[in-house]
């Protein structure tokens, strides 16, 4: 169209109108895209089958075996799978208490520090202070696990837990639960901080305006609001800690103990997995090999209910300021 | 007018407030003193070692000096590349579909929503369960191409041949064709065509048992005697695959791929659920069919949350061992390096952990000089994803 | 290219020289949607109750979810001309407006029935090709909403979309809608810029240049001006009674008074119902019912 044509077709009552593209290859193309994006999304759906199938059918083959029971899989208070000699002992309870150890002790960590770190950077902290922590945070959470796991055997191990006390082995639950507090910490404290901005800005003015002081409206207003928001990062955190391998494969040791000292060596569910497939003496087939599938069964129900609680929780908070 | 009357309840009243407030900030700046700790404490560790050495050399058995992450850096780049070239696809194409495809079929809708429930329950599975899918999955595919086990061929494999080989009496190697790759041995007792390893090929001279040595230097490299085995090598291409994977970094680049999978697909949909409605609606009133709209408008606009996203997850990737131990095994190092997908490797994060737990304590100091190098990677991902996020709210803005 | 500048001369101009051009004699032109009985009448005439309907609406009835937004509404909207809808808010005036171009199906729970014909198509039907359809009938919204691209990128986006088109067509393509939007002199030196560098009513002139440069015979508007400062406001209404000339326009408007000066015929809405119908004079001077009265008067709304 020249310059003279399109002079002509401004001046008249001229209308856009050029040979059109085929409508239908564009619906067709987008049916294939959309096909395509369907396949993407199925493979999310495959993974949890995959774990699902996987965890069943061979832990089928773990309690099937001649030598296995069920109820002493839950009752017996020794895990032997793993080790070298002796009578095998294969019960759940000592990996069950090493989680728990060493959990407690990250949550004992997490929650107060966490919670506390995230009042202070919802109701109190400057821009400033803000600028700087919540950096820091973003970075703690980047840290590699593997890298804490490192940080408690060389540092928290030696340096702070055996000059406080000379019982702590080299190996033990107390400097793994100290680096998946740290670890689980900015978890803690995103989630909170989160649910304590939920909070509408009307009932923090409404209880300052009643003569209130921050602290007052802090402690009775906000953090009841924000309660089941504040519930929900504990339980993901708690999830979060209970699935934490590296930390607990390299300073909670590789003996699994029934006890509930914390300076003893307590391997835990998730370290006897990772023990287990780490070393080339243990056969596909063999009962050392499908008991991880058993340990990895009760592993993923209880995070597994720990998250579903968790979102739980959260919706029905979301609802309330909605 | 009342005077106001400040009773001692009220005084004491501020001063809790303030004294909470100031707890509040120790308890806070706790954070940045542990990461200042964290953060000195390895550089004070790690510092010596790092040499230029360390870097492109692989792990010596106890020899700290001469040990580095060579491969360990060549194994995270393959295996994060692996996980990224499946994770993001995938991922940001389910996003896509959650976000952008909300279907009105009523089987669609019920697979939608199923979806979605799904993908924050993967959330939060814990990485080693992961890790046990990979063993499960990839290294021995659920047992469907045969019986479960590592050390033997595959019965399904591409660009890998096989031969035995034999050490003459003169001490040369030569090999021989192989016709049953699942016989691993082979007792030599009649004349062969073999090749030494110069190229040149002879018929191999097969000495009766007892019969004495020949004396020719060249007689010698040529001959063997009866009843000597000869065990089986291969020779594998670049593009060597075999089902199931076995231990190698294919198993783990996807089974790392599973790892961050759900947080790919939870940072995009996020990214674009930014992506303002009037915008999609704009396009709509255009005449655009959906995927125009999302394909024209929403993903260029999405892009640097996609993006940012995508690079918090792949520095997830790179950070994460335990799925990768469980896939590969606790390798070290590998004599000839990764040559194909097939081949187990070094990560970093694995390297790193091996060294922690090695009984030699001078690898603790090499564990915190390879924690170093991954720190740097990690910085220089996270730097690029705040650069991305900064640019994209200026363009905004 | 002084016939092009007149182009952005003032409504009043505009109002007295506007031409009575009988549309047969164009060679451009396309025919209208209807038959050819339009043709011929000038827009002048603006209370000829005999025009070609460029939108027929009978008994149509729409909803969201449970909730009703319309009760059989009966409109005819002439080509040509610029109808407003006016009537307070959630009258279900901007419900029909994102009906005519099938808006709505991006709402999910939105369905309607009844009868909806743009020119020979039929809106509500299964079958109708909704491209076809948003290329026909185009959409300019409240807020302006231009593409984060750059200013050319923004006009060509539909013609790229719809036509098989060279580069240089397309150059006078954009060229064309923006001085058709009284936009091209104010932008022609920084086309490749972001649109989003424009000022709030350029942005919006901008999205009637992207809406136009399709050739669609009908444009809707819905609320094109509550975004936009006055002197914005101004041209834009100048605008749009320049683009009556060749355009079919429906406007929904909050501002009775934008109504009584960009439009040619009113229809006054309430709680889903069309209380009356007609020439904009008579529906602000004198209105046949009660309420229509009142909301004119400004008692409510």
């Amino acid at each position: 169209m020249a310059e003279a044509q399109l002079k002509k077709a401004y001046d008249g009552q001229w209308i856009p109108s050029y040979r059109l593209k085929s409508a239908v290859a564009s619906q067709r193309w987008q049916g294939f895209v959309v096909a395509m994006l369907i396949v993407c999304s199925t493979i999310t759906l495959a993974t949890t089958v995959g774990i699902i199938v996987m965890l069943v059918t061979n832990s089928i083959g773990f309690f099937s075996s001649d030598k296995v029971e069920l109820s002493k899989f839950l009752t017996d208070t020794q895990w032997t799978l793993g080790q070298s000699q002796g009578e095998i002992h294969y019960g759940i309870l000592p990996l069950l208490s090493g989680t728990f150890r060493i959990t407690a002790i990250a949550m004992l960590i997490a929650i107060p520090f966490g919670l506390i770190t995230a009042v202070y950077l919802s109701e109190y902290a400057s821009r400033r202070t803000r600028s700087i922590l919540k950096p820091a945070l973003e970075i703690l959470a980047g840290v590699p696990t593997v890298v804490l796991g490192y940080v408690a055997i060389v540092f928290i191990t030696p340096y702070f837990l055996q000059s406080l006390d000379d019982g702590f082995k080299a190996f033990n639950a107390a400097s793994a639960g100290i680096a998946v507090g740290v670890l689980c910490l900015p978890l803690v404290t995103s989630l909170a901080e989160d649910a304590l901005q939920a909070v509408p800005k009307t009932l923090r003015e409404g209880a300052l305006g009643l003569g209130s002081t921050k602290f007052e409206t802090t402690m009775k207003v906000v953090l009841p609001a924000a309660l089941s928001g504040i519930v929900s990062a504990f339980l993901l955190a708690l999830a979060r800690a209970i699935g934490e391998t590296m930390v607990v494969a390299l300073a909670a040791g590789s003996s699994p103990t029934f006890s509930l000292d914390p300076r003893l060596q307590s391997q835990t569910m998730t370290g006897y997995i990772v023990n287990t497939f780490q070393s080339d003496t243990v056969v596909p087939g063999s009962i050392a090999y499908h008991s991880v599938y058993a340990v990895a069964v009760v592993l993923f129900l209880i995070t597994l209910m720990l998250t579903l609680l968790g979102q739980w929780v959260r919706r029905r908070y979301q609802e309330v300021y909605q | 007018m009342q005077d106001h009357v400040q009773t001692k309840r009220d005084r004491s009243r501020r001063w809790f407030d303030s004294g909470f407030s100031i707890t509040c900030l120790l308890i806070a700046s706790l954070v940045v003193v542990i990461l200042v700790c964290l953060i000195s404490g390895i550089l004070w560790q790690g510092a010596p070692w790092l040499r230029p050495s360390f870097l492109w050399n692989a792990h010596h058995e106890n020899q700290p000096n001469e040990s580095g992450i060579g491969q360990a850096i060549i194994g995270s780049g393959m295996v994060c590349l692996i996980c990224g070239m499946f994770a993001l696809p995938i991922g940001i194409g389910t996003a896509i579909f959650l976000e952008e495809f909300r279907p009105r079929n009523r089987w669609l809708k019920w697979f939608h929503n199923l979806v979605q429930l799904n993908i924050s329950n993967l959330a939060g599975v814990p990485s080693i369960v992961y890790g046990i899918l990979g063993v499960t999955a990839f290294v021995y595919m659920f047992g469907v191409f045969g019986k479960i086990q590592t050390d033997r061929p595959s019965d399904y494999e591409i660009g890998i041949h096989y031969m035995y080989q034999i050490k003459t009496i003169g001490g040369d190697y030569v090999t021989f064709p192989c016709e049953d790759k699942f016989q691993t041995l082979y007792s030599v007792d009649r004349p062969l065509m073999v090749t030494n390893a110069k190229g040149e090929t002879f018929e191999l001279n097969v000495l009766p048992k007892g019969a004495s040595r020949p004396s020719d230097d060249g007689l010698r490299s040529r001959s063997v005697f009866a009843g000597k085995n000869a065990s089986i090598t291969s020779q594998k291409e670049f593009y060597h695959m075999q089902l199931p994977f076995h231990k190698s970094a294919l198993a783990a680049g996807l089974t790392l791929a599973l790892v961050i999978l759900p947080i790919v697909i939870i940072a995009s949909q996020e990214a674009l659920r930014a992506v303002p409605n009037s915008l999609r609606e704009a396009a709509f009133g255009m005449g655009a069919t959906r995927w125009q709209v999302v394909r024209g408008t929403v993903i260029p606009s999405a892009t640097p949350g996609i993006m940012t996203g995508a690079i918090l997850a792949m520095s997830r990737a790179i950070g994460e061992a335990a799925p990768v131990l469980a896939v590969m095994g606790g390798v070290l190092s590998s004599t000839l390096g990764l040559t194909n997908l097939m081949d187990s490797t070094p990560t970093l994060p694995v390297t790193i952990y091996r060294w922690a737990q090695d009984d030699n304590r001078a690898f603790e100091g090499l564990s915190a000089a390879a924690i170093i190098v991954l720190l740097l990677f990690l910085l220089v991902m996270n730097s690029a994803a705040v650069l991305i996020r900064y640019r994209a709210e200026k363009n905004k803005g | 290219m002084s016939t092009i500048e007149s182009a952005g001369s003032p409504v009043s101009r505009v109002r007295k020289i506007m031409p009575s051009r009988n549309i047969a004699d164009e060679p451009n032109a396309h025919a209208p949607m209807g038959v050819e009985g339009a043709a011929g009448r000038g827009p002048e005439k603006m209370n000829d109750e005999g025009l070609q309907p460029a939108i027929e609406i009978e008994n149509f009835d729409a909803f969201y979810g449970d909730y009703q937004a319309l009760h059989r509404v009966t409109l005819r909207i002439p080509e040509r001309r610029v109808t407003a809808f006016i009537g307070p808010s959630g009258c279900g005036k901007s419900t029909l407006l994102r009906w005519i171009n099938r808006m709505n199906d991006v709402v999910a729970t939105a369905r309607a029935e009844g009868k909806l014909r743009v020119g020979d198509i039929d809106v509500l039907s299964r079958s109708t090709n909704v491209v076809d359809l948003r290329r026909n009938v185009g959409i300019v919204f409240q807020k302006p909403t231009p593409f984060p691209k750059s200013i050319y990128d923004n006009v060509a986006y539909g013609p790229r979309l719809h036509f098989k088109i060279n580069a240089a067509e397309l150059d006078n393509l954009v060229e064309w809608s923006l001085k058709k939007a009284a936009l091209w002199d104010e932008v022609k030196n920084r086309l490749h810029q972001s649109a989003h560098g424009l000022s709030g009513g350029q942005q919006q002139r901008l999205c009637i240049a992207r809406a136009i440069a399709v050739g669609p015979k009908i444009l809707l508007m819905d609320e094109p001006c509550s975004a936009l400062d006055p002197a914005s406001t101004a041209r834009v209404e100048d605008l749009i009674f320049e683009l009556r000339e060749q355009f079919t326009i429906v406007i929904v408007t909050h501002n009775m008074h934008q109504a009584a000066r960009v439009s040619d015929r009113t229809a006054f809405f309430y709680q889903g119902h069309i209380v009356e119908e007609g020439v904009t004079d008579q529906v602000f001077t004198k209105p046949k019912q009660k309420q229509t009265e009142d909301y004119v008067t400004g008692k409510f709304g």
